[in-house]
């Protein structure tokens, strides 16, 4: 309890105020300011390690204030590859990639970057566990290992791999050149490098925290911002990190607090308690933009929202079925309906970053709309209206259960009878018991090539494929193409093989529209969105 | 009296022990920890990896009889969230909902009681039918859409209170305000009811015709008598002072227990959500204790009876 006596209350008052006024002071005398950003969850694992905490909310927190990588992500520009902690790159052969690394560059505690850092950073302590690549041995582990063990949480090792299944290891070829060896041939690497998780943290702090948890509240990396105060579930606290090798950072605080209503984000932003309000649902934009100051700032993401198909469902183990779904979906109208246009059906499963590769595939299309081709279809399937379930979520992705009606309402029209169940989280979708039918799900881009989502979703250690979902032999073999082929000609076309498969012959999943993300904020900010959920306050997207 | 109390505690373990029971059954079947925690991208690897570490791949019964033979030895388990002691977990959130609990808890007493007893004595009244009216706003009214109303009000509108937040105790000032409305329109109502039906007794009618001072009536022959069932309505109050504040903490971003369960419903962390239903029962089932032994100490005729 709070012991208030009336000299306490007037300097709480006091404080109050100056906590009030002060922000506004230091804007006048032109010094850095602060911002505080209301976000619906600040991490859900209650960590800022980026193998632990893979979720669009930690990619907010996280990039590129916090961690960075060997190579970066141009978050402002095109999504593609940029220079990071590394300031050149080699292929020496199709499995090993040499990286030159940028001298000078400061942890947070003032430590050198040097390349011992690097391959701690994909170290068996660190990530792997105790994993082996795909086809291999690890290799140059035992020179570089942390002085004192930590116990990983469990599920690291294996999203670890997941993103790296067939990394050998690093070797450091001096201070500042590594290489990364795998096991495999794989034109990816470079990609991978900038994919959420491989960024690099500071050696010493590891070996000096006391255990994983307290090193991951409070993880020492290279970024603009450091770590000053971390509540799990209430407020992220970063500040300037002036020694930043890419020079001196805008803001003096950024504060992520955890609001976990939307109309109490809304409200506070109102109400000039906060500079940012993430996470607005659609409906909500109008409310802020309606009011004088503010404006709303939103873009598409690497992220497209799907419907997935279960073919052990004996009525959907016909593709022709399947494909009556597909068609029997006005995409277009959704969007404008739940998302007021301001987000696009995509061409299929691509993304417009896979054009930094040359593997777009110019002139793919999602299905058409088409109610009379998937009567068609169904009656080809001599369909007799045997109920389908949908399994679904109440809302896990923004507009799901109005999305989830409107899709039973359109399969209705075609004379598909689809029964939407209710469900409460993941475990209760993946439950094996019972029949299953149709459930929802999103694909994201994690690099700027098809091998995600593509095979990482949909391969044969894909998510799809383990759960039992939907398999095809043909897909299985092209995964292995555009994995490990370094024939880029082959890989295109693999890739476009994998989307007749998967959109049209034999459906895995149909796409519905790409994932948008919404934020307010005071329109006097000089700041641009980026096409993520990250949120870049470098001094490059930050203008006085 | 000693086998009235032992009798009493009995009941008490009983009922945690079905709660608790209740809810390692009720959260273990209702989905696997490892799906909800991990979502739905991470590889199966991952996936079982998971449920190994945190023996959720053994047969149920063998993680029940673990998790009692744990408890009795005063320990609540492992958050599976923050690898940290869930009861420390729980500890360091009761004081937050506890700041907001007890003002609200002292407001409804100090409101609610006086407007009851006062609306009862001028029955009929204007002030009667004023406070009949706004206690069944007052309790009728949602505390999520009272609660947005006073931040759009006095944050939003007028600017003069925070929205949210626990940064210093304004911040407490609405929450405090939303939790302690329905209750005051609670205890006014039946502070009313049990007034008027004791002021229609005879033993009212006698002291008032022995010429006692109509103060000394009110104060020593009803309210005494009224107290009884506005003393049950208080002992749930103070038996929830733990599970109180669950939507007001999320509209106020407040971060007390209320935060932590329904974070932890959501990613199926085991050990933290027992541990507080758990707290919660134990809080209930004191509270009720208490109840029980203070309708003794006010009524001589139940303290006679429990001697039987």
């Amino acid at each position: 309890m709070l012991s208030i006596n009336r000299r306490g209350a007037l300097g709480l008052i006091g404080a109050a105020t100056g906590s009030l006024i002060l922000p506004r002071m230091t804007f006048a005398q032109g010094k850095r300011p602060s911002v505080t950003i209301a976000v619906q969850k600040i991490t859900n694992n209650n960590t800022l390690c980026v193998w632990n905490e893979q979720s669009n909310v930690g990619e907010r927190v996280f990039f590129p204030n916090l961690w960075e990588g060997l190579i970066l992500r141009d978050w402002m520009g095109n999504q593609g590859p940029i220079a990071g902690l590394a300031t050149e790159w080699k292929r020496i052969d199709d499995k090993t990639l040499e990286l030159k690394l940028r001298q000078g560059v400061k942890f947070h505690n003032g430590d050198e970057l040097t390349a011992d850092d690097v391959v701690f950073s994909f170290s068996k302590e660190r990530v792997f566990g105790d994993t082996e690549p795909k086809g291999g041995k690890t290799i140059f582990e035992d020179d570089h290992k942390p002085t004192t063990a930590k116990e990983l949480p469990a599920s690291v090792p294996g999203i670890g791999r997941r993103l790296w299944p067939a990394l050998a290891g690093v070797e450091a070829v001096d201070k500042y050149t590594v290489r990364f060896h795998n096991t495999t041939p794989d034109v990816t690497l470079e990609g991978r490098l900038y994919a959420y998780g491989s960024q690099i943290a500071n050696r010493r702090a590891w070996d000096e925290a006391a255990s994983f948890t307290e090193w991951a509240r409070r993880p020492v990396t290279t970024g603009p911002y450091m770590v000053s105060e971390y509540k799990p579930d209430v407020s992220l606290t970063l500040v300037a990190f002036d020694e930043y090798w890419g020079g001196r950072p805008p803001l003096e605080e950024i504060r992520f607090v955890e609001v976990p209503e939307v109309a109490s984000r809304v409200n506070g932003l109102l109400s000039g308690e906060y500079d940012f309000a993430c996470d607005l649902p659609p409906d909500q934009i109008g409310a802020v933009e309606a009011a004088s100051g503010f404006e709303v700032q939103g873009s598409t993401i690497l992220n497209h929202r799907i419907s997935v198909f279960n073919t052990q469902n004996p009525v959907l183990a016909d593709p022709l079925v399947r494909r009556a779904m597909t068609h029997a979906i006005d995409r277009k109208a959704i969007v404008e309906a739940l998302w007021g246009g301001q987000t696009v059906v995509p061409p299929g499963l691509q993304f417009d970053i896979f054009k930094t590769t040359d593997m777009f595939i110019e002139g793919w299309q999602a299905p058409e709309f088409n109610p009379e081709l998937a009567r068609d279809l169904l009656k080809q399937a001599n369909y007799k209206g045997d109920a389908i379930p949908y399994r679904l979520l109440n809302n896990y992705y923004t507009n799901q259960t109005s999305n989830g009606q409107i899709m039973v309402e359109m399969w209705k029209q075609v004379g598909l009878n689809v029964e939407i169940q209710m469900k409460e989280n993941w475990a209760q979708i993946h439950d094996p018991e019972g029949i299953k039918g149709v459930r929802d799900w999103s694909a994201s881009a994690n690099i700027n090539d098809p091998v995600t989502p593509m095979v990482t979703q949909f391969g044969p250690n894909g998510e799809m494929q383990q759960k039992k979902d939907w398999t095809n032999a043909e897909m299985n073999d092209l995964s292995v193409v555009l994995e490990t082929s370094t024939d880029r000609a082959a890989r295109k076309k693999a890739y476009a093989r994998i989307l007749e498969i998967c959109e049209r012959e034999d459906p895995a999943y149909q796409v519905l529209h790409q994932n948008a993300v919404f934020t307010g904020m005071k329109s006097s900010l000089k700041w641009k969105a980026a096409p993520a959920f990250a949120m870049d306050f470098r001094s490059n997207n930050w203008t006085m | 009296m000693v086998r009235f109390v032992f009798a009493r505690l009995l009941r008490a373990l009983i009922t945690i022990l079905a709660v608790v029971t209740f809810a390692f059954v009720v959260l273990r079947m209702s989905g696997d920890p490892a799906q909800v925690m991990l979502g739905p991208d991470v590889p199966q690897d991952a996936v079982d990896a998971f449920r190994n570490a945190w023996g959720l791949d053994q047969p149920l019964w063998i993680q029940y009889l673990a998790y009692i033979k744990s408890i009795f030895t005063g320990d609540f388990g492992v958050s599976m969230r923050d690898k940290a002691s869930a009861l420390q977990l729980v500890l360091e959130r009761v004081p937050a909902t506890l700041q907001l609990t007890i003002p609200a808890l002292l407001l409804k007493l100090m409101i609610g009681v006086p407007a009851g007893v006062y609306a009862a004595l001028h029955r009929q009244s204007a002030i009667d039918r004023g406070v009949i009216l706004l206690a069944i706003l007052g309790f009728t009214l949602p505390s999520f859409v009272l609660g947005l109303l006073l931040v759009l009000v006095f944050s939003v509108i007028l600017g003069v209170l925070p929205s949210g937040g626990q940064d210093t105790w304004v911040h407490g000032l609405l929450p405090t305000i939303t939790m302690s409305i329905g209750g005051i329109g609670i205890l006014a109502r039946f502070s009313r009811s049990a007034m008027i039906e004791v002021m229609g007794q005879p033993y009212i009618r006698t002291a008032s015709a022995k010429g006692l001072k109509w103060s000394n009536v009110v104060w020593n022959h009803a309210l005494p008598n009224a107290a009884v069932p506005i003393i049950t309505i208080v002992g749930f109050m103070v038996g929830s002072l733990i599970a109180g504040a669950v939507v007001v903490e999320s509209i106020f971003s407040w971060p007390g227990i209320g935060r932590l369960l329904v974070v932890s419903v959501s990613n199926r962390d085991l050990a933290v959500v027992q541990c507080i239903l758990l707290m919660i029962a134990a809080t209930m089932v004191l509270s009720n204790l208490m109840v029980d032994l203070f309708y003794g100490w006010l009524d001589p005729r139940l303290r006679h009876q429990t001697a039987h």
